[in-house]
């Protein structure tokens, strides 16, 4: 408390001999087979936000997860207040003012709120009552804005929600040091606006706040400062200003920047209708209709973007679609065979690649290796697994898509988040011979991969004639890809354009309206 | 009528009073995600030592719960560090434990039996029946416990971090829980409660001891506990059920006729019923498994 009320004193004084608030000096950290941090020196200041950038597998995981305790560095030594510490686990980083918020949230579903927020609260002794502090947590969560009861299970929570009850706990643990791993990638963009909001003023009022975010834009925007990673090396770190886009994607990607367009891909040439959706409601996980009543076709040669706010009803859509969901009104045709009955074994088994919302959690098992993860869909084996066909797949996928991992035998839970998503989208573009449904595919991969991946997709609708069905809240995403552009808002279709006719303004008025 | 109810209650108490306790440090040891499996040993062991203890104090019940409560402590730690600190599969710990209490507890009970038959007289146990209204403090102390069990699983920091490294041990670290404290402590008073339970098994229930004595009704004890989903309030139906049969068994049998073989498997055949029927409810979501347990946990290992 003493060093913070000495920086603010000395506020203008360059920052330079300001003392960091965090500092590395040599951090190393090996797996089995990778070197996922190579001696990174780096110095964090107070009351700033500094935004960590790098493509997927460049260690920037591996370096919160160093500050906060859940892995032990090899070599290095970290500084906090100028003064050497080791962060043996995420109590000790809790107890420095560390907290970290992750791409998924680390909370337990049934416990309840403030059981989730009390297990890191070293004030109250381990027999206390947990009720004790349902009055702090009601007056933490009205400074970040949001609205929960604490005795909530947090199952029932939706996933924004989780996410700001993640960052309630860092403060009220007395965070200094929010360390946000992606932990905005997944919100809709309303929150994420307002979230922004909150983490300046965090950092305006002294907090230090380390972001982690494959958005670049997103990034300048917030940050002060840039720190990009390469192959677990700092390549640099630059102050936002005096600093453009293309600069950046340069020291994250090197020649690959060049690769990097926002521009529309080649528009297909549709065919004969493959998939129609009639008049089709679909009940939420709540049990009120989330889908009411959409109409839909997507053609050979096609893809389809449907655009929207998160929670208007896309991913019910695309459930149903995949026969994941019961479908209480309407109908489903696939192929010229109403699937309203079929299920997604008979959907895999005709030509359907499928990319579901929060992949580790529903489009991989993350304990079992690569090969096993594609051999499970039936697809690419029959009853006997011919592992060799299985292996020589997967040889394919690691290079065409530059999945980072020492082997194909490599669990999955292993590889780092934009790794994990690699190996579910490769494996669902190879699956899909005729028709593709996804959900964000390109979310957590890092912009270079995020933009070939969109390549790939369309040329295979151009070249092969395969159908594609795909949400996104990213309408950079839906712009650049779509040859039919769909706009989803409150559990209907609200708008349907040729994407060489659609605007911008246009789009986003229907996603909100 | 009345008074018939009443002979039963008093009558089966003891055995309650046994199966509760150790069904519930079963509970609480699960609940923090250590698959049990050495239980049954475990328990044998305890009978053992209670009577043991029992022998050389000139049957000191207070002495003998004491020992007892500490020695199955002591397995518990070890228990919870083994599966927790290394990542051993918990099977393959428990099972072994299981074996080595079973081993451990003819060492300990043949000695001090060989003692007993040289003394005249010396008769252990303290009976609790019809005669002896401790029976009905044993009904209330069940009572008690139970509500003290629910609260502290439910209600307190310490519970809350139980259930937390039950769940999602790697999850749990990083919200600030010591798993391995919490495991230990967890281990430690569970089976203590199960030490406690072998020991008023042996000193108020069977009150001899043979090779063997108690062997099955650690797994009785596994079965009770699954089938009231861990739940403290719900052992306490459970474990009363459970502790009737057994308690009745014969005259059930005779009563009604019913083979052997058949009666031996009535408790089971009751677990399997009051398991699906909870599972029908919607007690379903309170009453799930802990969902890493039995998972072995390696602390560095998720990325994303
Ligand atoms: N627990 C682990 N076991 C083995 N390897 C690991 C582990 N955690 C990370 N790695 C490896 O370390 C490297 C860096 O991973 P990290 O998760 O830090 O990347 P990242 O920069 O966060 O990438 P992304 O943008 O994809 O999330 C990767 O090659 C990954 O496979
Ligand atoms: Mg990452």
């Amino acid at each position: 408390m003493a060093t913070q009320a000495e920086s603010s004193k000395s506020f203008f004084s360059s920052p330079s001999t300001e003392t960091p608030i965090i500092k590395l000096e040599g951090i190393t950290k090996r797996f089995p087979g990778v070197i996922a941090l190579d001696n990174i020196n780096l110095e964090i200041h107070r009351g700033k936000v500094h935004a960590l950038l790098g493509e997927n597998g460049a260690g920037k995981s591996t370096l919160v997860k160093i500050l906060y305790g859940i892995y032990t560095p090899d070599g290095g030594r970290i500084y906090i207040d100028g003064r050497p510490v080791k962060i043996a686990g995420p109590m000790d980083a809790i107890r420095l003012g560390i907290v970290m918020v992750s791409q998924s949230p680390v909370i337990i579903d049934r416990l309840t709120v403030e059981e989730n927020i009390v297990l890191g609260l070293e004030k109250l002794n381990m027999f206390a009552p947990i009720r004790r502090i349902r009055e702090k947590i009601n007056e933490v969560s009205k400074t970040v804005g949001v609205k929960i009861d604490p005795s909530t299970e947090v199952w029932k929570l939706s996933y924004t929600q989780k996410q700001l009850v993640e960052i309630v706990r860092g403060l009220l643990l007395g965070a200094r040091v929010l360390l946000l791993d992606e932990a905005i990638t997944y919100l809709p963009l309303e929150e994420k606006k307002k979230f922004y909001k909150f983490i300046r003023q965090f950092a305006d009022e002294g907090g230090t706040v380390i972001l982690i975010t494959h958005k670049i834009p997103e990034a300048m925007d917030v940050a002060d400062l840039i720190t990009v990673l390469r192959r677990g090396r700092v390549v640099g770190t630059v102050p936002v200003k005096g600093t453009s886009i293309e600069e950046i994607r340069k020291m994250m990607f090197g020649e690959k920047s060049s690769e990097i367009t926002y521009e529309r891909l080649p528009l297909g040439s549709p065919s004969e209708t493959i998939l129609e959706i009639n008049d089709l409601w679909v009940r939420g996980d709540f049990g009120d209709y989330a889908v009411k009543g959409a109409n839909l076709k997507v053609r050979r040669g096609e893809v389809v973007g449907i655009a929207g706010v998160a929670g208007n009803g896309q991913k019910e859509l695309i459930q149903a679609v995949m026969r994941l969901r019961p479908v209480e009104k309407g109908k489903i045709i696939y192929d010229n065979i109403d699937i309203t009955n079929k299920t997604t074994h008979y959907l895999r088994l005709n030509g359907v690649g499928y990319i579901p919302d929060l992949p580790a959690k529903y489009g991989v098992s993350i304990e079992n290796n690569i090969l096993e993860n594609i051999a499970i869909i039936p697809t690419f084996s029959k009853e006997i697994i011919n592992w060799k066909h299985i292996k020589s797949l997967a040889y394919k996928l690691i290079r065409e898509f530059e999945i980072k991992t020492p082997s194909p035998e490599t669990p999955v839970k292993f590889l780092s988040g934009g790794n994990i998503m690699k190996v579910l989208v490769s494996r669902e573009l190879t699956a899909a011979t005729k028709l593709l449904v996804a959900y964000n595919p390109t979310r957590a991969l890092d912009e270079a991969t995020a933009i070939r991946v969109r390549k790939i997709i369309k040329s295979k609708v151009i070249n092969e004639n395969v159908a594609a069905l795909i949400a996104s809240e990213d309408l950079d995403e839906i712009f650049q890809i779509s040859d039919t552009i769909v706009v989803m808002n409150s559990g209907k279709i609200v708008g349907v354009f040729p994407a060489d006719k659609a605007k911008r303004e246009e789009v986003e008025h229907l996603m909100v309206m | 009528m009345i008074e018939a109810i009443i002979a039963l209650l008093a009558g089966m108490s003891s055995v309650f009073l046994a199966y509760y306790l150790a069904a519930l440090g079963h509970a609480i040891v699960e609940k923090s995600g250590i698959l049990n499996l050495a239980i049954d040993g475990i328990f044998v062991l305890s009978i053992a030592v209670a009577y043991a203890e029992a022998v050389y104090t000139n049957n000191n019940i207070l002495a003998s719960l004491l020992l007892t409560a500490i020695v199955a402590a002591l397995f518990g730690i070890l228990l919870a560090f083994l599966v927790t600190k290394f990542p051993i599969s918990h099977g393959a710990a428990g099972l072994s434990m299981m074996f080595l209490g079973y081993g451990l507890a003819s060492l300990v009970g043949l000695p001090a039996r060989n003692l007993q038959g040289s003394i005249k007289g010396l008769e252990i146990g303290y009976t609790i029946d019809i005669n002896n209204p401790v029976w009905i403090a044993v009904y209330i102390i069940i009572i008690l416990i139970g509500l003290g069990a629910l609260f502290f699983i439910n209600k307190t920091k310490i519970g809350a971090a139980i259930r937390a490294a039950g769940e999602d041990p790697a999850a749990a670290e990083a919200l600030g829980v010591n798993v391995l404290m919490v495991r230990l402590f967890a281990g430690a008073l569970g089976f203590a409660l199960i030490g406690l339970g072998g020991a008023v098994f042996e000193l108020a229930y069977v009150q001899v001891w043979s090779e063997g004595t108690g062997m099955g009704h650690g797994w009785l004890a596994f079965a009770i506990s699954l089938s009231a989903g861990r739940h403290p309030l719900l052992l306490i139906l459970s474990s009363s059920v459970f502790a009737g049969l057994v308690k009745y068994m014969t005259t059930i049998q005779a009563m009604y006729n019913i083979p052997t073989d058949l009666a031996k498997m009535l408790p089971f055949v009751a677990a399997i019923l009051a398991m699906v029927i909870f599972m029908a409810t919607p007690l379903r979501r309170r009453l799930a498994p802990p969902k890493s347990l039995g998972k072995i946990y390696f602390r560095e290992e998720r990325t994303v």
